[in-house]
């Protein structure tokens, strides 16, 4: 690691990854304080219209970028939210390492999944199963 | 009460009756923090609870977003089968908790935002802020499915 300042404006800079972790919490919160916001309002319009109002809403890739970086942003802060969680109520470390291996693969498999999905919908391929690599 | 026996570290966690012992990797018995029941309730930690429970389940909501994304993708019958299941009383009950818990979520991630900036942190304005959130998180649940439900968009 390159060398890096001790103190920012007189606060002690973590030695560690403290810092990061935390910055890292931070961050996401603020990036899906108006991702939040904008997402409950496309639930809202979303909801009541159907199939084909919803293929309507993906094919706008205003609409289908906005909600894959929503989703990688949520999963992200909820893996750092979860693992907290662990790092709180399970003590075992071994248990605890196979939890939060399953946790991560969780969200990594729900991340890949959904941003397949969804570029799926906003080029319009056919149905899955059959339209498979349409 | 000697200052000997009330040193965690010359007490033995087998004959520990209280229950306030527990022992560390090193062997050495250490004192539990206090147990949740006996702390008097404040608000600012029932928001502080309410956030992690809200949290834990909008994980589960991310998950019924992704089976909603792949009932989408896998045509109008899977989405019909999706929207029986959502749009049912018990499925809707589910959206109406969630909703909350992403509002009250929403509202709580913020006011940490504030705390976190420094501001906020006097025992008067933490709990206003906590207080704040709460009834934000109620309000805006309730408005919202109001509007759900007045536009026609969801029925029962």
């Amino acid at each position: 690691m390159s060398k890096t300042k001790a103190y920012i404006k007189g606060v002690k800079v973590s030695e560690r990854h403290g810092a990061g972790d935390w910055i890292a919490e931070r961050l996401s919160s603020l990036i899906l304080v108006p991702l939040t916001i904008w997402g409950l309002w496309s639930a809202a319009s979303l909801s009541g219209g159907g199939y084909d109002g919803a293929l309507a809403w993906f094919s706008s890739w205003l609409n289908s970028g906005l909600l894959i970086v929503t989703l990688l942003v949520s999963i992200w802060h909820m893996n750092m939210g979860l693992t907290v969680i662990v790092d709180d109520y399970i003590h075992k470390p071994a248990s605890r390492t196979l939890i939060l291996g399953a946790i991560g693969l969780l969200c990594l498999l729900l991340a890949a999944a959904s941003v397949f999905f969804i570029v799926r919908l906003a080029l319009g391929s056919a149905p899955l199963p059959a339209g498979f690599g349409a | 009460m000697s200052s000997v026996s009330n040193d965690p570290a010359n007490q033995d966690v087998e004959g520990d009756q209280s229950g306030r012992l527990i022992p560390q990797p090193n062997g050495r018995p250490r004192p539990l923090s206090p147990h949740l029941q006996v702390w008097r309730w404040h608000v600012t930690m029932l928001a502080s609870i309410l956030n992690r429970i809200s949290g834990g389940a909008l994980s589960v909501g991310a998950l019924l977003v992704g089976l909603w994304l792949l009932a989408l993708a896998f045509g109008p019958d899977a989405y019909a089968t999706f929207v029986s299941l959502a749009g049912s009383p018990l499925g809707l009950l589910v959206w109406f908790g969630l909703s909350a818990a992403l509002f009250y979520h929403l509202a709580g991630g913020i006011r940490h935002l504030i705390w976190d900036a420094g501001s906020g942190l006097t025992p008067k304005s933490a709990n206003t802020l906590s207080t704040l959130s709460i009834v934000f998180g109620v309000v805006a649940t309730l408005a919202f499915w109001a509007f759900l439900f007045a536009s026609g968009r969801v029925t029962l």
